[in-house]
């Protein structure tokens, strides 16, 4: 009875060894440790205090920033282009990612060895990037304009849509395209009469997500000059003109909120209950 | 057989309902084509240099920024921002989770501890922080803050309380109400149900969120440089501007490099978690 009293915790767990406590703390004072290792190079080494200033100053800054409202008509065409760009970037990218996702579902995809990579390799690449990486690469490729933004975001979206929708072609019910298959189907026909309808209503659940997402990334593109409204942010930025940067934020706030808004109500009355993975978007 | 005269007017009535709506729906699809088809034109997009595009791509990606330069983005200086990268995203990750832990439960409906102050506060986070960018935000703090990673992990913490919040009090909102029922039955207090009640199942859950938040916080914070905000995007802005493109397709590549590895990483954390 001594022995096993031993054995237990104070912490009046008998659960738990002391053994086990032992190893978790010292992980705890480990990651301690390093948590404020970081924090002493990044805010001590590596901070500029003397820049910033008291409480004090960092309040009259922040103030600079309160929205302009006289400014707002101006960037209301800016928004309207963004808009636009998260539109055709998104319809760029679902148009191309059917055939990677075609390509890059286990069960379809046309010859295991090389075709399975090559669509898996596309999703990962797409994915990894950032927008601004592939938007610095066709800005300096294809001059500035919306164009570059629009091939950026289709670039950037082939990955999520691809990859969600490649998943929902591994789940799709076998019994129809086994029975096209038993006829002789064609592996095209196969895929648009046995498989696109059963995938039909989470890829256009997606696709709508995958524009409220792009409509967010859309307003940076102008940073690098791939139109729409971070060209006017960063315009005004550089102009230190900060209460219209103010305004601009506020627009680009008020666009974000209407869009994720408009897209939860429409892919809940679409779909009612197929969300998507939304784990992965962002 | 033929049939009867009222059965007859209301199959034509339904067959005229069905005409309307599809005429109906072939409008709006016009409508919507011509939209779009103006749209370009809106956004004055050369459709006759369409075609050239690809030449033009292709001859900028492998004329100009191939090979990457990889002598360039492993010299020590970058390495050192890699670094600081990397602490960012502990850090920004850390606090925004620990944050985001009392805004997933503010946000809440079925366990908030205050409908009417506290929830609206926490939705009305969520909202905010999602609504702006992370590079907005960036930039917004660099000019009040200055440059240097503190405004980067500041921007990272908001990122991660919008993105983990969001998805944790989904969690949250989708738990078993009955060991929550039975502790309010006992007289509970909410922080009470919360500590025993809610987090217990939540927690598998949320490590694998907070595993994926880690690994999204990475890629964000590769960019986040390229505003001032600390870590090695500050070198792909660089190299842009001085049109050093083998240069920066050596940053790019690095940091595509890192960004897969820590989303490998994440994917063999999150496993490891899920089995236990």
């Amino acid at each position: 009875m001594a022995e096993i009293a031993q054995n237990y915790s104070s912490h009046g767990n008998p659960l738990r060894e002391r053994r086990v406590l032992t190893k978790r703390y010292c992980r705890y004072a480990l990651a301690a440790t390093l948590l404020s290792a970081m924090a002493y190079h990044i805010f001590v080494v590596e901070t500029d205090w003397a820049r910033m200033g008291g409480i004090g100053d960092i309040l009259s800054t922040t103030a600079e920033f309160l929205p302009n409202l006289a400014f707002f008509p101006v960037i209301v065409a800016p928004l309207f282009e963004t808009l636009l760009i998260a539109f055709w970037g998104t319809a760029l990218a679902s148009v191309i990612a059917m055939p990677v996702a075609y390509l890059a579902a286990r069960n379809v995809t046309p010859y295991f060895p090389i075709t399975y990579p090559l669509g898996r390799t596309i999703i990962v690449l797409s994915r990894s990037v950032h927008e601004l990486i592939f938007a610095l690469i066709f800005v300096s490729a294809l001059g500035l304009g919306p164009l570059p933004g629009i091939i950026a975001l289709g670039c950037r979206s082939i990955g999520f849509l691809a990859k969600t929708t490649s998943e929902a072609i591994e789940n799709v019910d076998r019994r129809p395209i086994e029975a096209m298959e038993a006829t002789g189907t064609n592996p095209v026909s196969v895929f648009l009469f046995g498989i696109f309808p059963q995938i039909y209503p989470i890829v256009v659940g997606n696709v709508i997500f995958q524009l409220d997402i792009n409509l967010r990334r859309a307003s940076i593109l102008g940073m690098v000059g791939a139109g729409g409204i971070g060209y006017v942010f960063s315009e005004q930025m550089q102009a230190y003109n900060w209460n219209n940067a103010g305004t601009v934020v506020l627009g680009i706030a008020i666009m974000v909120i209407v869009g994720e808004f408009i897209s939860n109500r429409v892919r809940t009355r679409l779909i009612s209950g197929v969300g998507g993975d939304r784990i992965g978007a962002e | 057989m033929t049939m009867p005269n009222h059965l007859a007017s209301v199959q034509q009535e339904y067959f005229q309902a069905v005409k309307v709506g599809r005429l109906m729906r072939f409008g709006g699809l016009l409508l919507f084509l011509s939209f779009a088809v103006w749209t370009i034109y809106h956004l004055n997009i050369p459709i006759e240099r369409m075609l050239g595009i690809f030449g033009r791509v292709g001859h900028m990606f492998f004329e100009r920024m191939m090979p990457p330069d990889m002598d360039y983005a492993l010299q020590p200086g970058i390495l050192y921002r890699v670094l600081e990268t990397i602490e960012m995203t502990f850090l920004g990750a850390f606090a925004g989770t620990v944050i985001a832990i009392f805004v997933a439960w503010f946000a809440a409906w079925n366990v908030t501890p205050n409908k009417s102050l506290l929830y609206p506060l926490g939705r009305g986070i969520l909202v905010l922080a999602r609504s702006v960018p992370v590079l907005i935000w960036g930039m917004l703090l660099v000019a009040i803050l200055g440059f240097g990673p503190m405004a980067g992990v500041i921007a990272l913490t908001l990122l991660t309380i919008s993105f983990a919040g969001k998805l944790m009090s989904e969690q949250v909102e989708a738990i078993d109400m009955g060991p929550v029922e039975a502790m309010r039955a006992t007289g509970a207090g909410p922080t009470k149900v919360f500590i025993f009640g809610v987090i217990p199942q939540v927690k598998p859950a949320w490590i694998g969120i907070a595993i994926y938040n880690w690994d999204s916080m990475f890629r964000a914070s590769t960019i986040l440089g390229f505003v001032g905000a600390g870590g090695l995007g500050i070198y792909l802005r660089m190299n842009i501007q001085e049109l050093e493109y083998e240069n920066a397709m050596g940053v790019i590549t690095l940091i595509i490099g890192l960004v897969i590895i820590s989303e490998v990483t994440s994917h063999y954390l999150r496993g490891h978690f899920y089995q236990e």
